[in-house]
């Protein structure tokens, strides 16, 4: 058995975790946002389009 | 837009299922690593996101050599996915590593080998991102893009190669590095969390791609109905 | 009219070194008219390497083990400098559509594009290492096996130097967009680069610096032979 006592880094694992959860959530939000506004985008165009079907 | 097809929407609640599953096993299941302690724990993400990290500007080289000899703009879009994917799971790949490396070598940084191409690559996929972003023509994009990934490949193998050769530099921090490598023998249930951390990563980086490769099909097409609406 | 005056001979495609000659020389003819990039590059590097005596505090000790980085660092910004002034003047005069319009080989462009922006950062580098020698005392620095060093150092980047700026003329950030681009590429020849330089100034042993050298030649061969295969891509309108 070790002698040494462990050390605690409970503090740096839970910070670890924190940041790895944060940063994907917020990747998947920006993805679901862009494609959100694009969407949009793309309604207003298409009803432009038939809207103005001779340009 | 396309339906989302029902193959994604399976590969979402999988990924789903498997990140909360190598979060238990990093968590809970695998032992405390008796020298560092829990910190220990943050390694089973980091080496998921550093495997898919390293796969995606893998890929994107591949990509961008299709798109070049191809000139299909599908090539692109998948490129781009995988660059974009890859510096979002490099950058934790980072941020890990340095929460790891405070308790267990006493600083945020070392400028070891794999730390520093690390950061570097993770700079010439910014800078990838800033070449894109400078150019309205979306053919042009595609081309500059696929031969800025071809260079930036090559050119991350020899910035390893010679930054292992400045290492005599910092021989203490190093040698540091080599110590915890060597101590952090993994047992039966470590290696689980482990090899499921890359299993699971491999999945959510393949789920993250598909959706931004359909992000990029309606981008275009939004763009193609915006030419059409001004001209 | 004389048929002969429209013999093969005059319309014929020029042979690949004559293409690359002749970039070259308009290049050079151009330049040495105005002299302008040449006074920008010399008087920069001059300039920078002022700031860093006082930033470094170039005392004895120091300077031998920075001498290598000095230097390097110096050259790097020179040769940004010198890479954009000579990509935009293509461009805004409108000079590369003519030069995409001749009947030559794209990589012949390449070759005389970049050959002749290593002329232009070979010239700085050999004004500028005299002076160094001079200011600092450092003789060790014009020994043949230093001045060879930073010829091959000098390809590889203006290789990949040259392909990014003509790429990075034609974006919207221009001028600001090289360096960000072309840095983080270079990373292994400036790094190697330093290594065998510094090597020599400290009078390293020959196995010591085989591998940096070995990594320096890779560099140029691997990135030349990228750059002579996708140029097409970065040129094409």
């Amino acid at each position: 058995m070790f002698l040494e006592t462990t050390p605690n880094t409970y503090n740096y694992m839970v910070a670890g975790y924190v940041i790895s959860f944060l940063t994907m959530g917020i990747y998947v939000a920006s993805l679901y946002i862009r494609a959100r506004n694009l969407r949009q985008d793309e309604q207003i165009l298409e009803e432009l389009q038939k809207s103005d079907p001779k340009s | 837009m396309q339906s989302k097809p029902i193959a994604l929407t399976v590969l979402d609640i999988v990924s789903v299922i498997v990140l909360g599953i190598s979060t238990y096993l990093a968590l809970v299941f695998a032992p405390t690593e008796a020298v560092m302690g829990d910190v220990q724990r943050v390694f089973y993400f980091h080496i998921g996101t550093a495997w898919t990290g390293l796969l995606g500007f893998i890929i994107a080289s591949i990509a961008g050599i299709a798109y070049l000899v191809s000139k299909d703009m599908k090539w692109d879009r998948f490129g781009v996915a995988a660059v974009e994917v890859s510096t979002v799971f490099f950058f934790l790949t980072i941020v890990l590593g340095s929460i790891w490396a405070r308790p267990a070598w006493n600083t945020w940084w070392t400028w070891d080998p794999r730390l520093t191409t690390a950061a570097i690559t993770e700079l010439i996929y910014v800078a990838y991102f800033m070449l894109r972003q400078g150019l309205d023509d979306p053919e042009k994009r595609a081309r500059f893009g696929a031969v800025y990934t071809l260079l930036g490949g090559p050119s991350a193998i020899l910035t390893f190669l010679v930054i292992r050769l400045f290492r005599s530099i910092h021989p203490v921090l190093t040698n540091a590095a080599e110590k915890a490598q060597e101590t952090m023998g993994m047992t039966g249930n470590m290696k689980v969390a482990f090899f499921f951390a890359l299993f699971a990563f491999t999945v959510i980086f393949i789920d993250l791609i598909w959706h931004r490769v359909r992000l990029g099909s309606l981008q275009e097409k939004v763009e193609q109905l915006k030419l059409n609406a001004s001209s | 009219m004389n048929p002969d005056i429209f013999t093969p001979r005059d319309t014929a495609r020029p042979s690949f070194p004559g293409a690359v000659l002749a970039i070259i020389q308009k290049d050079l003819t151009a330049e040495f008219r105005s002299r302008e990039l040449f006074s920008a590059m010399l008087v920069f590097s001059l300039l920078v390497i002022i700031i860093f005596n006082f930033a470094l505090e170039l005392d004895i000790t120091v300077r031998k083990s920075v001498a290598a980085g000095v230097l390097w660092t110096t050259f790097a910004f020179a040769g940004t400098l010198g890479l954009n002034r000579s990509m935009a003047v293509e461009k805004d005069r409108g000079c590369m559509d003519g030069l995409l319009l001749a009947p030559v080989d794209r990589s012949a462009i390449f070759f005389g594009k970049a050959i002749s922006n290593l002329v232009f950062m070979l010239i700085v580098e050999a004004i500028v290492l005299p002076v160094y020698a001079l200011l600092y005392n450092e003789m060790r620095i014009l020994q043949p096996g230093f001045l060879g060093v930073i010829l091959l150092g000098s390809i590889g980047y203006i290789a990949v130097g040259t392909m990014l700026a003509t790429m990075s003329v034609q974006t919207r950030m221009r001028e600001i967009l090289l360096p960000i681009l072309l840095f983080p590429i270079a990373v292994p020849v400036l790094l190697a680069a330093v290594k065998v330089s510094g090597g020599l100034i400290a009078g390293a042993e020959w196995p010591e610096i085989l591998t940096p050298l070995n990594i320096l030649i890779v560099y140029d061969v691997v990135f030349v032979s990228i750059a002579y295969m996708v140029f097409d891509a970065v040129v094409e309108e």
